[in-house]
């Protein structure tokens, strides 16, 4: 960009420039001598609104001549093709590269060469021959063209017109000064970057990349392996695609079509941007193998979100599971494979919650590794509102057990007094003589405790657990009702 | 100690050679437990390999038996996954937290077919030690399976099984059986490759 802006100001001061010595590159090529050669590209007719538009389509057929590409909504391209015009023949040349790259995509346009881009850009919408290679030709070139090629507001051509001024030469012989207290100075400005007196930044096209490649069989396909084969070149293809781009995907669609049925399509959504096709194989291997297939299979077409720029990270030096060596990668991969197979909600991680219900003193959330959420900050949230929590009031003298539970090791309450297991739904237990028993009777341990609380959000409880031991000698974590009619629950297994 | 018989020690801590009940090191893994440490081969748990434990029912207590080494294991800085692959209840999460499990490191997965998740979690290398509950019963060839992905992603694995297989023959590392006691477990090791065979009661240490 330095280098463009430096190349901008020599051209901007016309005197600076001179004419260098004309060289003959190759025979039937002009010679050229300003700094910088500006191709306008004109649509004619185009259908504007069209999806990806035809704009797009020609920026992207056009940055093969030159990376310098720009367009100007909504009919407009200019490129810079000072460097590479030798390379395509001279000016003719790439002039009728750029015509048989417009006649492809069906689209008519008209092309002018000039140093400057809004130059080419003016001349190409007159749709005259225009090819001017020379800074200081320039301005004698642009005199004759119409000033309605600049765009200008209807308002501002009128007015010139009622003075008298209808072509570029005759604005640029006005007075500057009077000109920009007139016009406003944006019109002054446009005029500068006309003909090369200021310089005339453009960003850059950058194409919305995406891979899609589409196969046709020769033969119906059943089988979820020959399918897998079958899309084995279009991931290789993408792989080197996305090598190429130093990029990953984080979506990519396999579509399946079938002679009659709606296609079917299969969607892999992954956690890091990946370009590994031995990987991306192994996923789609996964998801394709859970899939049901209404027929046969006649075409399949891969198609990516758009690209991902990968963040590259150098090798650990210690396998996983030596020394020191963490699971970074492979820990994420892990994930991905199972959820593929599993479904999203079939893995998840653990963490605790504060709260004075068992039930909702835990919770499930993504797995927490290194690129997880931060959990031990997590961890500190939940002790801090535990503290603030005012659930102590209904709570009875056991209460204060909630909050350490995520300090590791230093607990209030005795560890023995959790179970490691909890049933989702607490579970009717049958009673004697008003005693539990489950699979004969159950024998009770140690002494109540007793868990009131949640009276304010209409989820209250009241109920004494107990540990208790039944026949086979099973721990069980069971509670009875405080309230009528005192029935006993199961709750837990200590495992 | 003379020159060739020097040799021969170096030669017989090959880690390549088998030595049935030999001292050949191995890497282990505490148990927590001083009785059981002594039984086992190395002083611990083997730090990679498939382990069965075969239980009369859900909950006699296996799960407390492995809870020093979980402790231990995510509590390591550069800790891997301590995967639970389809427990059959929640796994409660304050509990572990309050038995020191780094609760970040756990992964809970719930797998209609829990042996191709085991296998998968055993032998990508992104797990410290995978422990699962057979839906149905696992079988020989199966098991070897497990065991060789384990040895693959350096994982430990823990298979929980019914009592009723232990008359069957099984690939795995080390075998026990768990039953039951008024303040503890008595366990049985069935095999252990390596060790000794035989039963021992470990106690729950008040307060773990």
């Amino acid at each position: 960009m330095r280098s463009h802006v430096i190349r901008q100001k020599v051209r901007s001061t016309p005197d600076a420039v001179r004419p260098r010595p004309t060289r003959a590159r190759f025979p039937g090529t002009a010679p050229v001598t300003s700094t910088e050669l500006w191709v306008g590209v004109h649509l004619v007719e185009a259908a504007v609104g069209q999806e990806p538009g035809p704009l797009e389509q020609l920026a992207l057929c056009a940055q093969r001549f030159t990376p310098r590409v720009s367009l100007v909504p909504p009919d407009g391209l200019v490129l810079e093709v000072k460097g590479s015009l030798h390379l395509f023949g001279g000016v003719e040349g790439l002039s009728r590269a750029l015509a048989s790259e417009c006649a492809s995509l069906r689209l008519k346009s008209m092309v002018a060469l000039a140093p400057t881009p809004l130059a080419a850009l003016v001349a190409a919408r007159v749709g005259k021959p225009f090819v001017v290679t020379e800074l200081t030709r320039l301005v004698g070139q642009l005199m004759p063209l119409p000033l309605g090629a600049l765009r200008w507001s209807d308002e501002t051509l009128d007015r010139l017109a009622r003075m008298g001024v209808r072509t570029i030469g005759q604005a640029l012989r006005l007075p500057r000064a009077g000109f920009a207290r007139r016009f406003g100075t944006d019109s002054l400005a446009t005029l500068d970057r006309l003909t090369g007196r200021s310089p005339d930044l453009r960003d850059r096209f950058h194409a919305r990349e995406r891979f899609r490649r589409r196969r046709e069989l020769n033969y119906e396909l059943e089988s979820h392996d020959a399918i897998l084969a079958a899309l084995a070149p279009l991931l290789a293809e993408l792989g080197k695609f996305l090598e190429a781009r130093q990029c990953g995907v984080m979506r990519l669609e396999c579509l399946l079509r079938h002679r009659h049925a709606e296609p079917t399509s299969c969607v892999l959504g992954l956690a890091t941007p990946l370009a590994d096709v031995r990987r991306l194989t192994e996923l789609l291997g996964e998801r394709l193998g859970a899939l049901t297939l209404p027929e046969p299979v006649r075409a399949c077409e891969l198609r990516s979100s758009s690209l991902v720029l990968r963040v590259f990270s150098s090798n650990s030096v210690w396998q996983p599971g030596e020394h020191g060596g963490g699971a970074g990668a492979e820990a994420a991969e892990l994930i991905e494979r199972l959820r593929a197979r599993l479904g999203p909600e079939a893995v998840y991680g653990l963490r605790v919650l504060p709260g004075h219900r068992p039930e909702n003193a835990w919770g499930v959330r993504e797995p927490g590794g290194p690129m997880g959420q931060p959990v031990a900050e997590s961890g500190l949230k939940g002790r801090s509102r535990a503290r603030r929590a005012p659930e102590t009031t209904g709570a009875q003298r056991r209460e204060s057990r909630e909050a350490p539970a995520a300090r590791r090791g230093t607990t209030l309450w005795p560890a023995f007094r959790r179970p490691m297991w909890l049933l989702p739904m607490p579970k009717l237990l049958s009673e004697r003589d008003g005693l539990p028993r489950r699979r004969g009777p159950l024998r009770l341990l140690g002494e109540a405790e007793r868990i009131e609380t949640g009276w304010w959000d209409g989820g209250d409880i009241a109920r004494d657990y107990y540990t208790a031991l039944d026949l086979h000698g099973v721990r069980l974590w069971i509670y009875r009702e405080r309230a009528a009619p005192h029935r006993w629950f199961l709750h837990g297994v200590f495992g | 100690m003379s020159a060739p018989s020097l040799q021969l020690a170096r030669l017989l801590e090959h880690p390549a050679i088998w030595r049935g009940r030999s001292a050949a090191r191995r890497e282990a893994l505490a148990t927590g437990y001083a009785a059981l440490d002594a039984c086992l081969p190395g002083g611990g748990w083997p730090r990679t390999g498939l382990i069965e434990i075969l239980i009369a029912r859900f909950g006699v207590g296996e799960l407390y038996l492995l809870l020093p080494l979980l402790a231990a294991l995510t509590g390591r800085p550069a800790a891997r996954w301590c995967a639970w692959i389809a427990p059959p209840l929640d796994p409660y999460a304050p509990a572990l937290a309050a038995h020191g499990v780094n609760l970040e490191r756990v992964l809970v997965v719930r797998a209609p077919e829990p042996l191709w998740a085991f296998e998968q979690t055993l032998g990508s290398g992104a797990s410290d030690v995978a422990l699962a509950w057979a839906v149905r019963d696992p079988r020989t060839r199966e098991i070897r399976r497990l065991q060789l992905a384990a040895e693959r992603g350096k994982t430990l694995g823990v298979l929980f099984r019914p009592q009723r297989a232990v008359r069957q023959s099984s690939p795995a590392v080390l075998r026990i059986a768990v039953e039951s006691r008024p303040t503890g477990v008595r366990l049985t090791l069935l095999k252990s490759r390596g060790g000794a065979r035989g039963s021992i009661e470990v106690e729950w240490t008040a307060g773990s």
